[in-house]
């Protein structure tokens, strides 16, 4: 499939008919992914404004009902859990930290590890990077309980810290680095140490300021990451003022699956919908910005 | 039980509740997610308002997997709640940690309350409790498998709800197909078809009495009465008779909710969801049995779940556990979480007093748990114990799935689940050191 | 690694020291902790322990459900990497080219990506219930019985699609910023050697993206093995049954759900190995041969 649809890579300029017919190809195929992308997040909005009890019975809904505002209302302020401390407010609030403190601390502590890996003479560098690299390997969920009794046993259980630093011990970010660190042109840093730059300087004046496209597409992907946490936050919180979308979201579809009440699929969807908004906004602002980062180097 | 909890249940002295000495504070990890969780979450805040010794916190902790495994994890790390609620699956291994859990017995005896496991219903006593018939964990939410029918439906085919597995064979199932309904739909192979089918024709289900003896236990899945139950669902399914919509819950529930299958086995804590999910009349009677297997059913066992009391915690501590569930088990209590969530009332006292508020004149289908849980019992209804029992019903919900979609045959379905459960347990007998 | 690089030995150890130390506590010693416990089985309470030698792991490959799980799982991966890389691809070169709406496309097809797996995998379970989902509907209307949670590979298909579905925005993404960052001068040179626009695309094109389809390469297998789990849970929610599942979810299954610590154990261990010889094939396989611009 690849193969016969790639035909035109590279905008050129043949005359005639055969550019147009290729022109509505590209528009069919772009149209027919955006779709393909953009149609289950219709039909989480157009569910989230029905009645739990129509879509119980019925399931997704494809046009819009009148309950809208009341299922957003209801995700948003409504007071949930023992406390009351539960509200959509107050879950946003946390995935947004979970999100930026990892995706922060992540760019921080793999930047300056990918730094001493690729700049230094260091006779470890290689044993290092493949010490951080054999992370890759094995995911939270596999060494989660181990990593419970050191948060415990540290006494980061219900804190921020204790959400967010197990999370950051895996290789993604140091990799990124690593590979965007290596096809930055060697002369640069001759020239900097030419300049009298030290490893220090050259660091915060040159290569921070020339990865910010790099940055900003590990932020991305780190925030998305630490934003859609669920078991690691479940397990380590038992304070419902640290309770994140996620695992409110997970909650009903517990309910979903365990008993014969009927779920708050509405605020469900409400609540999805406003799970998805805040990373897709960064997604959207980084995404201009980080594309035009390329295009503006490449000048 | 006395003035203390007369006062909680009408909460009355929340707003003079002025805390004279520091509080006792306990935390509660539960699994109740939904409007369940709400429930729970009502019946703190009342405790809490209804005395200044005690707070209680409680915390939802995910599914019942997560939530026992959560328990676990923070008892290794010396976290551990005072109050721990495990499902039915789990009891085994929390049971079979004797050092990590105080008999409710022994706590509620140690804070001078009074504890007759007689004060409890019948099918209730001793399914968290030991050999020697020690309660170790308080029952909390407890359900039993029932028999739900669209009244309707039954009217028009012209039959009444099967008391018999043979009458829904001959007569119910083809009256129903007939009119047009797919008869009957389970929601829960090990539970309705395989548990609960041990203790209605009080069959053993495991060696060393049902486990309860030890854990050198072996599972009696070569039981030629379960083969044959098995192999006529099987021939329902085929005929349709039956429908079967996999291994999940609600995939099972929802085609009665819409009125295409007639009859439906489920929970007795069903109920509540029910009256919202069904715009039909339904009703409900219990689970049937086999005629040819025996001529005197017997009670089902409960499914659900227990609360457990944690060890190493001060006395100070266990007592305000123990004074919570003493507020938990009072008749108002049990009986407005029967009210609102479906579940059984665990004592007899607060079964009386649903009575007696006329709660089963207005939902007769409401009784049928309860009643069901009371009828005669036999030597093999009390329970049964098995470690690693999660992954048993998974194997069991593995090959049944896939016997009935005809991709293995009986006998290799069955051999296989003896096989594998045994093995598990034999597994579990070597963690517990033994 | 570098030639011109900076003589240093404290700064270098510092800068590693924070990400070591965070690994060491909370990747090694737990992977340790793995690898002593696969070779007893412990009460889950940590009161009794038997040591059983390699049991753990000659239960493993005596069982015929796990290696079906294992197959399931590299046939998963493979799908999953194929498709939402190629599907990307095709779209990011897609939205490259045109000149007309570039912008809308860009931003709809990328902001998928921030769906939570487990968000995701609801709205997959909303689309192919067996009783009120549209997808289920449609199956059926084509004269297929379709069966989510019963059917096997009704459930795979549901579970591989949705995996699919919440990758190929972060490929877009990449792949279309690897794609604008190709100077315009090396588009011009190409358009005068190679008239040919597909063998254009893959002589001269593709080259450039090598690095970026590497490290693509290498996110979406992590992915399909791992963070493929949300996915997962979601669809099989507490009945792994007769579904599909991952390796990984496998482990969660026996380790996080039925307290087998032991044989859970045994099953990461395993995972730890197969994958670090991936990783190890795979780096000296494709790093010798990719030329960084």
């Amino acid at each position: 499939m690849t193969d016969t649809t790639l035909s035109m890579p590279v905008q050129v300029a043949p005359r005639g008919r055969r550019i147009r017919l290729s022109v509505i190809g590209d528009h069919f195929v772009l149209i027919l992914g955006a779709l393909f992308m953009m149609a289950p997040i219709y039909m989480t909005l157009t569910t989230a404004s029905h009645e739990n009890l129509t879509i119980h019975r019925e399931g997704l809904q494809f046009l819009f009902g009148g309950e809208l505002l009341n299922n957003f209302d209801a995700a948003m302020f409504g007071q949930g859990g023992f406390s009351g401390e539960i509200t959509g407010m107050s879950m946003l609030k946390n995935s947004l930290i979970l999100g930026m403190g990892f995706a922060l601390g992540k760019i921080v502590l793999s930047m300056m590890a990918a730094y001493a890996i690729v700049y230094f003479r260091l006779r470890f560098a290689t044993f290092a990077f493949w010490v951080i690299f054999t992370t890759l390997l094995l995911p939270l969920e596999v060494r989660i309980v181990p990593s419970y009794e050191v948060i415990t046993g540290l006494g980061l259980a219900n804190t921020y810290t204790g959400l967010i630093v197990p999370l950051l011990a895996s290789a993604t970010g140091t990799f990124f680095f690593r590979q965007y660190f290596l096809s930055i042109p060697e002369e640069l840093v001759e020239a900097a140490r030419i300049d009298g730059a030290g490893p220090v300087k050259f660091f915060i004046d040159i290569l921070v300021p020339l990865s910010r496209t790099m940055i900003a597409a590990i932020f991305i992907v780190m925030f998305v990451y630490g934003w859609n946490q669920y078991l690691w936050p479940t397990l380590i919180t038992t304070d419902e003022g640290l309770y994140t979308l996620v695992r409110g979201i997970k909650q009903i579809r517990q309910s979903l699956a365990e008993s014969n009440q009927i779920p708050a699929y509405g605020q469900a969807m409400a609540l999805s919908i406003i799970a998805i908004l805040p990373p897709v906004l960064i997604v959207v602002f980084l995404q201009n910005w980080f594309i035009k980062g390329l295009v503006e180097s490449d000048k | 039980m006395s003035m203390k909890t007369l006062l909680a249940a009408t909460a009355l002295t929340s707003a003079l509740a002025v805390p004279a000495f520091a509080q006792t504070e306990i935390e509660f990890w539960h699994a109740m997610g939904g409007s369940l969780g709400d429930t729970v979450n009502q019946i703190a805040t009342d405790f809490n308002a209804s005395q200044d010794e005690v707070q209680i916190t409680p915390v939802f902790k995910g599914t019942y997997e997560e939530a026992l495994t959560s328990g676990i994890a923070a008892f290794r790390a010396g976290e551990q709640p005072n109050i721990l609620q495990v499902f039915d699956a789990g009891a085994a291994t929390v049971i079979g940690a004797r050092g990590a859990v105080v008999p409710v017995e022994t706590l509620l005896t140690d804070a001078g309350a009074d504890f007759d496991i007689e004060d409890y219903i019948a099918g209730v006593r001793y399914f968290y409790a030991d050999a020697d018939g020690t309660m170790i964990g308080m029952p909390f939410n407890s359900s039993t498998p029932v028999m739900y029918y669209n009244v309707e439906a039954l009217e028009t085919a012209g039959v009444t709800a099967p008391v018999t597995w043979e009458e829904f064979q001959t007569v119910t199932a083809p009256a129903l197909a007939e009119a047009g309904y797919i008869p009957m739909t389970q929601s829960h192979m090990p539970w309705i078809f395989t548990e609960n089918f041990f203790s209605r024709h009080n069959l053993q289900f495991a060696t060393a009495n049902n486990g309860y003896d030890g854990t050198d236990v072996t599972i009696n899945m070569d039981s030629p009465e379960l083969m044959a139950h098995w192999a006529a669902f099987k021939s329902w399914v085929d005929q349709g008779y039956a429908g079967f919509y996999g291994a999940a819950w609600g995939d099972n529930a929802t085609p009665f909710e819409q009125g295409e299958v007639a009859m439906w086995l489920g929970s007795s804590g069903s109920f509540g969801g029910l009256q919202q999910t069904a715009d039909f009349e339904f009703s409900a009677t219990y689970l049937p049995y086999w005629e040819g297997v025996t001529s005197e059913p017997t009670q089902t066992f409960i499914g659900g779940a227990a609360l457990f009391a944690m060890s190493g915690h001060s006395d100070e501590e266990n007592a305000a556990t123990a004074a919570f569930f003493e507020y938990l088990t009072s008749p108002e209590v049990q009986f407005m979480w029967h009210q609102q969530t479906g579940y059984v009332p665990v004592t007899e006292a607060a079964y009386e007093l649903a009575k007696s508020e006329g709660h089963y004149e207005e939902f007769p289908a409401a009784e049928i748990g309860i009643q069901q849980l009371q009828l005669p019992a036999g030597e093999w209804t009390r329970g049964y114990r098995m470690g690693f029992y999660v992954q048993i019903r998974d194997v069991m919900n593995r090959e049944y799935t896939r016997f009935l979609q005809g991709d293995v045959e009986l006998e290799d379905a069955f051999a296989t689940i003896k096989t594998e459960a045994d093995e598990l347990l034999a597994r579990f007998a070597q963690t517990q050191g033994g | 690694m570098k030639r011109a690089a900076f003589n240093h030995r404290l700064l270098p150890v510092a800068l590693l020291v924070p990400q070591i130390a965070i690994i060491a506590i909370f990747f090694y010693w737990p992977a340790w902790t793995a690898i002593q416990s696969s070779f007893y089985l412990e009460d889950p309470f940590g009161f009794g322990s038997t040591f059983v030698g390699t049991d753990n792991y000659t239960r493993l490959f005596a069982s015929s459900e796990y290696l079906k799980v294992a197959q399931f799982t590299i046939l998963f991966t493979v799908i999953i990497t194929v498709f939402a890389l190629g599907a990307a691809l095709l779209l990011a070169v897609k939205a490259d080219k045109v000149l007309r709406g570039a912008r809308t496309y860009r931003t709809l097809l990328m902001w998928v990506y921030a769906i939570a797996p487990p968000v995701a995998g609801f709205i997959g379970v909303m689309l192919f219930d067996q009783n009120i989902g549209p997808m289920t509907d449609l199956f059926n209307w084509l004269g297929h019985d379709y069966r989510l949670g019963l059917n096997y590979m009704d459930t795979a298909f549901a579970m591989t699609i949705t995996s699919i579905w919440i990758q190929i925005p972060v490929n877009f993404i990449f792949f279309l910023s690897g794609l604008q960052s190709i100077p315009q001068s090396v588009k011009e040179a190409a358009m005068i050697d190679n008239a040919s626009p597909t063998r254009r695309f893959w002589e001269t094109t593709f080259p450039l993206l090598a690095p970026t389809a590497f490290f693509l390469l290498i996110i979406n297998i992590t992915y399909a093995l791992f963070d493929t789990f949300g996915v997962i849970d979601t669809i099989v929610y507490g009945n792994p049954a007769s579904n599909p599942m991952t390796l990984v979810y496998k482990v969660f299954v026996d380790g996080f759900r039925g307290n087998d610590i032991g044989g859970s154990s045994a099953q990461s261990v395993v995972l730890m190995l197969l994958v670090l010889g991936l990783t190890i094939f795979q780096f000296r396989m494709l790093e010798r041969r990719i030329h960084y611009t």
